[in-house]
C-alpha cells in the first residue's frame, strides 16, 4: 500500500510538472510570435485602444519579464485569462463554453474507437496470420493514413442531404454536416431546452463527426491491442496454459485478457492527445465549434488573448486524462505494485 | 596489395563504418524477411510505384503545375474557356480556375510529398534519437529533464504546436515546413529510442566494453547507436508517413508555400472553389493519393518495426 501510495504521489508530481511545463512553454511561445506580446495582445486599430489598456492592465505588460511571468501564473489559476478581442466575450467563459462540446465528440468517439479498436484488435490477434488478421490490419492501417479533413469531407459529400448518393438510392440515409444543433422548426440552434428532440438533434448532429474522429483513430487502438496480445500470446506461462490443457477460450479469457488489457490502459490514454489532434480538423471541416475550431478561427484572427489559453486547456486536458489512467492502471494491473 | 596492408593495419573501424557494417549484416537477413512478408511487399510495391511518379514527373506530366493549359477542348461553359473545365481524356481531372492541368499537378505533388515526408522525419528522426539516446543512456536528472520537456511536447496538440511554430518559423518555402514538421514530430521517437536504449544498456557487450575501460560517449556511438539502428531505421519510415500527413493538414489549413502544389494544397484549393459541385475528383483523387503513400509506407514501417523488433517475433 505505501509503494502504491508513492507511485501516485510521484505521478501526481510529475502530472504537476508537466502541466507547469505546458504553462511555462505557452507563454515563451506567445511571447516568440512575431510582433511583441503588448502588440499581439491588442488588434492593429486605434477603436480597440481600450482592449489594449485592458490587456495591459490584466497580463501586467508595463512589468518586466519576471514579473509579467508570475502575474501569467496568478491569472491562469484564476482563471482571469482577459478578454477575446475578436468575439469580444471573457476568454475563460469561451473556452470553457467550447471544451464541453469538444469533450462531447471526443469523449464519443473516443468510447467508440476504443471499444471498436480493442474488438478488432483482439480478434485480429487470436487469428493472427489468417486472412481476418490481413485484412483487418490492413484496412485499419489505411484508415490511419488518411488525413482526417479529407475523410470527412468524403463523408459530408457520402451523407449530405441532397448528395449524389442518395439521388442514385432514395433509401440513403443523410446527417447534418455543420454545426452542432438546431432547432427542428427554423433550422438555426435557438434556444437551447433540455428535451429529447433536442439531445436526440444534438446526438443526430454528431454522427458524422464522431464517425470521421472514431474511423481515423480507430487504427491506434487496434494495432496496439494486438501487437499487446500478441506480446504476452508468446509469453511462456500461455505455453504452460496450453500444455496443462486448457482450451483456446479459456486460455484466453484466463491468462491472455488479464495480462494483456491492463497495459491498453495507458496506450489509450496516450491516445488521447492523437483523438484531441484529430479533433481540431473534424471541428473545423464539421463547422462543430469547440476548441479546435476556435484554436484556427483565432489563429487567423490572430486573437491571442484567446489563442494563449486554449494551448494550455488541451494541454491540461490530455495531461489529466494520462493521470487518471495511470491509477486506472494502478488499480487494475497488480504488477505494477510489485516492481 | 591489399592483403599486407590488412594485416599491418590496426583494426580500427570509424563509428560510422561500424554502423554500417552492422546495419548492412542486418539489412541482409532482414531483407529475407522482408520478401517474404506480404505486407512489407505490398507497401514497398506501393512506394515504389509512388517513387517512380515522383522521379518521372517531369516526362509524364503535360504540363507544369502553374502552367495554364491553352486549350478548351472540355469546356462545357456556354462560351468555351481553359479553366474549371471537366474532366475529359485530354485533361483526366479537369483543370482549376487558373486554367492549370490538375492531372499533372498531382502527379508533380508526388515529389511535393516525398522531399517534404522524408526530410522533415529525418530533421524528427535526428532530434529525437540525440534526445532518446542521451535520455536513455545517461539518465539520472538529466532523463527526467529531458522527459518532462518531452511530456510537455506530446500533451500540447500537435497542430496548435506546429501552427505556432510556422508562425515563427514562417513557412516561406520549403525548408521552412520541412522545420516545422520535423521539429513538432520528434517526441514519439525521443520515447521509442529511449526505452531501446534502456534495453540494450543491460546487454552483455555494452557490460563488457564498460569492463574494458571504454568512455561512455564511444559506447553510445559504437555499441548503443548501432544496435538501436534498425529501430531508429523503422521508426524514421513511420514517421515519414506521419510527416506527408501533417504536411497535408496544414496546407488544408492554408500554410502552404506559395509555388508548390502539394495534394494538400490541391484538396485545399478544390475546397476553397467548391469543387464538389462540378467536379468531385480534384478533390477525391490528391486524396486517395495522399492515402495510399501514406498506407505504403505504414505497411512497410509496420512490417519492417515488426521484423526488426525481436519482442513481436513468433517464438
Amino acid at each position: 500500500m505505501r509503494k502504491v501510495l508513492r507511485i501516485m504521489v510521484r505521478r501526481t508530481v510529475n502530472a504537476a510538472i508537466t502541466i507547469f511545463g505546458i504553462l511555462c512553454l505557452n507563454y515563451v511561445l506567445i511571447r516568440l510570435m512575431p510582433g511583441n506580446a503588448e502588440a499581439n495582445l491588442a488588434p492593429h486599430n486605434p477603436q480597440y485602444a481600450g482592449y489594449l489598456a485592458d490587456n495591459i492592465r490584466t497580463f501586467g505588460l508595463d512589468r518586466s519579464p519576471e514579473e509579467q511571468f508570475v502575474i501569467y501564473l496568478q491569472n491562469a489559476f484564476t482563471f482571469n485569462w482577459g478578454i477575446s478581442y475578436y468575439w469580444k466575450q471573457p476568454v475563460a467563459d469561451l473556452l470553457l463554453h467550447d471544451l464541453s462540446w469538444t469533450l462531447l465528440l471526443v469523449g464519443t468517439s473516443t468510447i467508440f474507437t476504443t471499444l471498436i479498436g480493442m474488438v478488432v484488435g483482439s480478434f485480429a490477434a487470436v487469428r493472427r496470420g489468417k486472412p481476418f488478421d490481413l485484412i483487418s490490419t490492413g484496412g485499419t492501417i489505411f484508415l490511419y493514413g488518411m488525413p482526417i479533413f479529407w475523410l470527412g469531407i468524403v463523408l459530408q459529400l457520402a451523407f449530405q442531404k441532397y448528395g449524389a448518393i442518395s439521388h442514385v438510392f432514395t433509401w440513403w440515409p443523410w446527417f447534418p454536416t455543420q454545426g452542432y444543433w438546431d432547432d427542428p422548426n427554423t433550422g438555426f440552434p435557438q434556444v437551447w431546452a433540455w428535451d429529447w428532440t433536442h439531445i436526440s438533434n444534438v446526438l443526430w448532429h454528431l454522427v458524422l463527426p464522431a464517425l470521421t474522429l472514431s474511423l481515423g483513430t480507430l487504427a491506434g487502438i487496434s494495432l496496439v491491442m494486438r501487437s499487446s496480445l500478441i506480446d504476452v500470446m508468446t509469453e511462456d506461462f500461455v505455453l504452460t496454459a496450453k500444455a496443462k490443457g486448457l482450451s483456446d477460450r479459456q486460455v484466453l479469457r484466463r491468462h491472455i485478457f488479464p495480462n494483456g488489457l491492463p497495459p491498453m490502459v495507458s496506450l489509450i490514454a496516450l491516445d488521447i492527445a492523437f483523438i484531441f489532434g484529430g479533433a481540431y480538423q473534424v471541428e473545423w471541416v464539421f463547422n462543430y465549434k469547440g476548441i479546435g475550431w476556435r484554436t484556427i478561427e483565432a489563429i487567423g484572427h490572430l486573437d491571442f488573448p484567446t489563442l494563449q489559453f486554449i494551448i494550455v486547456i488541451g494541454g491540461v486536458a490530455i495531461v489529466l486524462a494520462n493521470l487518471f489512467s495511470d491509477f486506472l492502471l494502478l488499480w487494475l494491473d497488480p504488477r505494477i505494485k510489485i516492481t | 596489395m591489399g592483403a599486407t596492408e590488412v594485416v599491418t593495419k590496426k583494426p580500427t573501424i570509424s563509428p560510422l563504418e561500424a554502423t554500417l557494417r552492422v546495419a548492412w549484416k542486418r539489412a541482409k537477413q532482414v531483407w529475407t524477411q522482408i520478401y517474404h512478408s506480404r505486407n512489407a511487399m505490398a507497401g514497398l510495391i506501393i512506394l515504389l510505384f509512388f517513387a517512380s511518379l515522383a522521379i518521372t514527373a517531369p516526362w509524364i506530366a503535360p504540363y507544369r503545375p502553374t502552367q495554364p493549359v491553352a486549350d478548351a477542348t472540355c469546356s462545357t461553359l456556354p462560351v468555351p474557356a481553359t479553366y474549371l473545365q471537366p474532366p475529359c481524356p485530354a485533361h483526366p481531372l479537369g483543370t482549376n480556375y487558373n486554367s492549370n492541368d490538375i492531372y499533372s499537378q498531382v502527379i508533380w505533388g508526388t515529389q511535393i510529398s516525398f522531399i517534404v515526408g522524408i526530410a522533415s522525419a529525418v530533421v524528427a528522426t535526428v532530434v529525437g534519437t540525440a534526445v532518446g539516446l542521451i535520455s536513455g543512456y545517461v539518465g539520472g536528472w538529466i532523463d527526467e529533464v529531458l522527459m518532462r520537456f518531452n511530456d510537455v511536447i506530446l500533451s500540447i496538440p500537435w497542430l496548435v504546436l506546429m501552427i505556432i511554430v510556422a508562425a515563427k518559423v514562417g513557412v516561406v518555402d520549403l525548408t521552412g515546413l520541412i522545420l516545422v514538421i520535423g521539429l513538432t514530430g520528434w517526441s514519439v521517437t525521443a520515447r521509442v529510442i529511449r526505452s531501446q536504449v534502456l534495453s540494450i544498456k543491460e546487454r552483455m557487450f555494452v557490460e563488457r566494453a564498460k569492463m574494458l575501460g571504454a568512455p561512455s560517449s564511444r559506447i553510445l556511438v559504437r555499441h548503443v547507436f548501432p544496435n538501436a539502428f534498425p529501430l531508429i531505421f523503422a521508426n524514421t519510415i513511420l514517421t515519414v508517413a506521419v510527416s506527408i500527413l501533417s504536411e497535408s493538414v496544414l496546407a488544408f489549413l492554408g500554410l502552404r508555400p506559395p509555388d508548390t502544389y502539394s495534394w494538400g494544397r490541391i484538396i485545399a484549393e478544390a475546397i476553397e472553389n467548391a469543387a464538389v459541385l462540378y467536379n468531385a475528383w480534384w478533390l477525391i483523387v490528391p486524396g486517395l493519393c495522399i492515402v495510399f503513400l501514406v498506407f505504403g509506407f505504414y505497411l512497410f514501417g509496420y512490417a519492417l518495426d515488426e521484423i526488426l523488433n525481436p519482442r513481436l517475433r513468433r517464438r
